[in-house]
């Protein structure tokens, strides 16, 4: 029996019920219906939880299905956190009622079956894990697997696995080369457990979350750098509370390494007669604050860089967090398709974001138009303008 | 009370069934609005809606009510739910109709500054819509944020602007509406019935679909203020002052209690404004801003900061976040009185073991716009009941002292014979003439009814409410 934790308790009356988070979220804006909304979910929570915090499980086991289907039909993009009248911590109260559904055995299928994929393969795909490196030999990248090293490159289940983004991997690694560093690959890297974190799954996020621990101390590396903001997001923040304590590694997202590449001198990248703009990735942008570093970048190798309608900290989902691609594909298309048009009407030549997933989920969306601009990751569009990939 | 199955299948039938949902989740929240309801006053009512409709066009509102008119259920609007009188709230189950799918923009007269938008469109659509144009909003309410233009009609209709511009019913050129026997109205000021008779009627007498809003000018300066002071008798005759020797677009102050957040040079009352229009004008009212506030030893804040405050006045509940919940009511006080109910309400507050905290709108020189709200928990049956009946009391004060409440609703409908009774006559004919069934959102402002459909005297209302004052002290 889940006991809401005193802070969310009191979060969760504190609600002023004032729909400033419903008229934000990307979900509701599709959907409409007030069960869809920030404010309707935790009006709903609520109903389901006792004054001191415990669950009704009557009500729980009467409407859990219910409750499943609007949890999950979810970015986790924060933007509902970030308009909050009362300031709370919606994300950390989406969480633990994930966490209570998934306790009562109130998760979609295709949630149980991601985590179940997890638990067995180590991976989101249910691929053999030891393919992880299989992106090393269809690139052609320089990579090596050190004992010892300064800096590990942990590249994520996204990167490693789906072959549009797989020259993401190829453009960290020579970047990483190009700028001399002593760095390596882990030899056995697991998922970084941020979807189990999603699925409601913490305890069994818990184990991943140790190994890669394990793996990069043992390398004794100072910095472990990602180009994915999820695997950022759960390597700085989840982890140590995963853990109990804090790692011995500083955790650095692609673009904040470009950054100082740049702004040391170690990397030059020459300007390009191009208009970009940037797609922030929630996970990036948002809930970790990396919001500078990537536009520093790109305003020193393009001609111009364009705001997008809602950027930086109003940024607007793609589609593709909190599992809701899994749950709901075509909620999720829609949702890609409407920040595509956000994009592609700023007229920049190229769309440019600092996210696997959300270049290839932007990217699926510009094909599905006429004229689809192209979209590419940071990382690859410096490692092009070097002339590294 | 169930509907039957029958209304539910010609719904559905008529406006597809993803407009309509039985949804017990769906029905669960939407039986509230802003305000937390005691669980005791749960009891009288039966606010879960049986289905909820969220129409797509006008001719999905006037079909939802014609059925609902032959069938006999109730019909409650709803836009953004933003209004904490009850107003949304089902009494004895029925339809909700959700009008936040009716948000598109109709038509913008960029010669003459009107913009037609339908009834569900929240104000911050159309503040990003103008942001292209050179036209912009004369009013919006504090709840710009979520709340939607036909919520407002059908309330109060005072907020940032109201005191440059007047209220929204003066910044209103047209509107269509669906009346209860389910026709479609254009109304304007020579219409029968007329726009001024059905704005502000709450959502018992029509349903707005779309409004045409007077626009002004985009303003060539604005210039945010804000200044403290260390007592609110200076703060409010300060204000009083920039009233009369300036004109500001809109002027708020408020008591200590909603700078909680904050840490002012002066924390016991402070107020904040902005000067909108002309450069030359703005900068003249500013500087004598500067010396009003000086003379009345005031702390005039710099100009960011001032800036972030304006920034920030669509954040008018933060305070909540101390509560866990807050219990307030609204209401149009002569600005003379202002101090004198202050007073009242704090000394209601030390009765009560209470911090009350005011805010004060000014809508002119004259008249104001008082909210008043405490911090409380809900989860305190009891107790909580006993405090919501401090806000009757406010509210008897205020219209002793020639005030009247800031809407009725569900909360405060037994208040309207002693405030506005003419008004009152003037709705109840209205109501028999239009609505004979009572389908358009029953047992709200003119009298209430409860769960069966039994009426609730306004004097029964206010007997309950005083002994829940009394058992106060018992508890
Ligand atoms: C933070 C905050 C600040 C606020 N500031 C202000 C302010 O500055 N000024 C102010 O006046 N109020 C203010 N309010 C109260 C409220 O936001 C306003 O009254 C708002 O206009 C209500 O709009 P809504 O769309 O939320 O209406 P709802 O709450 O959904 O409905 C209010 C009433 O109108 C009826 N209704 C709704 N839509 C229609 C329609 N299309 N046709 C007919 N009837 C309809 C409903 O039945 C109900 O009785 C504030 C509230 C909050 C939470």
């Amino acid at each position: 029996m889940l006991v809401l934790p005193k802070l969310q308790l009191e979060d969760v009356f504190a609600c002023a019920q004032c729909g400033y988070c419903m008229k934000r979220c990307p979900v509701h804006y599709f959907l409409g219906w007030e069960s869809e909304s920030p404010r309707g979910k935790v009006f709903a929570i609520k109903e389901l939880i006792k004054n001191d915090g415990r669950v009704d499980e009557k009500r729980i086991h009467r409407l859990g299905r219910l409750l499943s289907k609007r949890f999950f039909n979810c970015t986790f993009c924060g933007l509902c956190r970030e308009v909050c009248h009362v300031e709370i911590d919606l994300l950390e109260l989406w969480s633990r009622v994930r966490e209570m559904l998934y306790d009562h055995g109130f998760v979609p299928e295709n949630v149980v079956r991601l985590s179940e994929a997890l638990r067995l393969s180590k991976n989101i795909y249910m691929m053999d894990n030891a393919s992880r490196t299989d992106w090393v030999a269809y690139t052609g990248a320089d990579v090596s697997f050190k004992d010892s090293a300064e800096v590990v490159y942990f590249v994520g289940c996204v990167t490693s696995f789906s072959g549009r983004v797989q020259t993401v991997a190829q453009a960290i690694s020579s970047i990483l080369n190009s700028a001399n560093e002593d760095w390596t690959l882990l030899k056995d890297e697991w998922c970084c457990g941020h979807p189990l974190v999603l699925s409601g799954a913490t305890r069994e996020a818990r184990a991943l979350a140790m190994h890669n621990v394990e793996m990069v101390e043992s390398i004794g590396a100072k910095k472990v750098v990602t180009g994915c903001p999820g695997c950022y997001l759960a390597l700085k923040h989840e982890y140590p509370r995963l853990l109990g304590r804090k790692p011995g590694f500083e955790v650095l997202h692609s673009s904040q390494l470009l950054d100082v590449y740049m702004a040391s001198g170690k990397l030059t990248v020459p300007k390009a007669d191009v208009t970009l703009t940037y797609h922030d990735p929630c996970e990036l942008g948002r809930i970790s604050g990396v919001i500078r570093e990537p536009r520093a970048v790109l305003q020193t190798i393009a001609d111009a860089l364009v705001e997008p309608e809602y950027s930086g900290k109003e940024s607007i989902c793609c589609g593709s967090g909190g599992l809701l691609k899994a749950v709901n594909p075509s909620l999720a298309e829609s949702l890609a398709r409407r920040r595509y048009g956000m994009l592609a009407s700023t007229g920049a030549d190229v769309i440019v974001s600092a996210c696997p997933t959300c270049v290839q989920t932007l990217a699926q969306a510009a094909t599905a138009t006429q004229n689809g601009k192209r979209v590419v990751d940071i990382s690859e569009l410096v490692a092009e303008q070097i002339g590294l990939i | 009370m169930a509907i039957p199955n029958d209304f539910l299948n010609v719904l559905i039938n008529k406006l597809g069934e993803e407009h309509v949902s039985v949804d017990p989740l769906e029905k669960l929240v939407y039986a509230h609005d802003l305000a937390a309801l005691p669980k005791s006053v749960k009891l009288l009512f039966d606010t879960t809606p049986d289905a909820i409709v969220r129409p797509e066009s006008a001719e999905h509102v006037a079909e939802v009510i014609r059925l609902a008119n032959e069938y006999k259920i109730p019909v409650i609007p709803r836009g953004g739910a933003t209004w904490g009188f009850g107003g949304t709230v089902p009494v004895r189950g029925g339809v909700v109709l959700d009008l936040t799918g009716l948000n598109r923009i109709v038509h913008l007269d960029e010669e003459h500054g009107l913009l037609t938008v339908e009834c569900g469109i929240v104000w911050e659509d159309i503040m990003r819509f103008l942001q292209k144009t050179c036209w912009e909003l004369p009013v919006y309410p504090s709840s710009a944020l979520s709340s939607t233009v036909g919520g407002w009609a059908a309330t109060g209709g005072i907020g940032y602007g109201s005191l440059k511009h007047g209220p929204f019913i003066k910044n209103v050129v047209k509107a269509t509406a669906v009346l209860p026997d389910g026709r479609a109205v254009m109304l304007d000021d020579n219409s029968d019935p007329s726009l001024s008779q059905l704005f502000g009627s709450e959502g018992i007498l029509c349903v707005f679909t779309d409004l045409t809003l007077k626009l002004v000018p985009k303003s060539e300066a604005e210039r945010p203020f804000m200044a403290s002071f260390s007592s609110l008798a200076n703060a409010l005759m300060a204000a009083q002052e920039v009233l009369r020797l300036t004109s500001p677009h809109s002027l708020v102050l408020r008591t200590f209690g909603f700078t909680r957040t904050k840490d002012y040079v002066n924390p016991d009352a402070y107020f904040f404004g902005c000067f909108t229009g002309y450069k030359h004008a703005v900068d003249k009212y500013y500087l004598t801003l500067e010396e009003v506030v000086n003379r009345y030893r005031g702390y005039l804040a710099p100009e960011d900061e001032a800036g972030r405050e304006w920034e920030e006045r669509f954040y008018t509940l933060r305070v909540k976040k101390w509560g866990p919940s807050i219990l307030g009511n609204e209401f149009i006080i002569p600005v003379p009185k202002i101090l004198d109910m202050v007073g009242y309400c704090w000394q209601l507050g030390s009765l009560a073991r209470l911090d009350v905290e005011v805010e004060v709108m000014f809508v002119s020189r004259d008249r104001a716009l008082m909210f008043q709200l405490f911090l409380c928990d809900e989860r305190k049956s009891i107790r909580y009941l006993t405090e919501a009946a401090i806000t009757k009391k406010v509210l008897e004060a205020a219209i002793k002292a020639g005030g009247k409440p800031y809407g009725y609703g569900l909360w405060n409908f037994p208040f309207m014979e002693a405030a506005e009774p003419e008004k009152k006559r003037e709705l109840e004919s209205l109501k028999r003439a239009l609505d004979p069934q009572g389908v358009l959102n029953p047992g709200k402002t003119i009298g209430a009814e409860l769960a069966l459909g039994l009426p609730l005297p306004g004097r029964l209302y206010g007997m309950l409410m005083d002994g829940v004052w009394f058992l106060r002290k018992v508890v």
